[in-house]
């Protein structure tokens, strides 16, 4: 759930112009991107809070209220849900250079999730170790963040490809 | 695509944040467009354009095909 931390670092290679960045604006983010991303951070905050917390009530639900677990899990969707709408929004609204590392980012996500998914079976036939289902969610959000590093130091022009 | 982004940029001595500023763009934009890193979207071209007071093919020549 936890977006990747966007590039901030100068890394232009005019670098005499560093100087020149105003307060709240980064070299790959602009004002409005940066509040977009501080929003959208704390929405994926309180839906992480959300979640873990129905993980706990779901552990210990027999010796909690039997409304309580329904009304976290609840929660953590609604919460998830609004997490995702800000970062559509974050996106739609972003500069559209740090829009089309994102959308990279997310293509490389996407499609790692899905060979992962399809391919690792096959290994698992062949006596690899067996994993949860939420592995295949943690290797797209690993794909996005490595996709973002890519894309950002590729547009810097650090170990351009 | 090449362009003279650059030079016009410097013939008014301006900072990239600082054109990144008029532009509504990140710095990062303007280091990958000068760079030839990255071709702006039509909307970008014409407000870079309009604030040079020029014509987008007076700014952006595109590579010859080879």
């Amino acid at each position: 759930m936890r977006p990747p931390q966007f590039g901030s670092s100068d890394t232009g290679s005019d670098s005499g112009d560093a100087s020149f960045v105003e307060p709240g604006c980064k070299g790959s983010l602009t004002a409005r991107d940066v509040a977009y991303q501080r929003r959208t951070n704390l929405w994926v905050f309180a839906a992480t809070l959300a979640y873990l917390g129905a993980k706990a009530a779901l552990r210990w639900r027999h010796s909690l209220p039997r409304a309580l677990p329904w009304i976290l899990v609840g929660l953590a969707f609604v919460l998830a849900i609004l997490a995702v709408r800000s970062y559509q929004v974050f996106l739609r609204g972003a500069d559209e250079l740090l829009r089309k590392i994102q959308t990279e980012a997310l293509a490389l996500g996407f499609a790692s999730g899905a060979v992962y998914s399809m391919l690792y079976p096959l290994l698992e036939g062949l006596g690899a170790p067996e994993v949860g289902g939420n592995a295949t969610a943690l290797v797209m959000m690993l794909s996005w963040g490595v996709g973002t590093w890519l894309g950002t130091r590729r547009y810097s022009g650090v170990g351009a490809t | 695509m090449t362009n003279r982004l650059r030079i016009l940029r410097a013939e008014r001595t301006w900072s990239q944040a600082e054109l990144a500023k008029r532009l509504d763009v990140s710095r990062q934009t303007v280091n990958a467009i000068e760079t030839g890193r990255y071709d702006p979207s039509l909307p970008l071209a014409f407000g870079i354009a309009r604030l040079f007071g020029l014509a987008i093919e007076q700014i952006f020549t595109p590579e010859p095909k080879a």
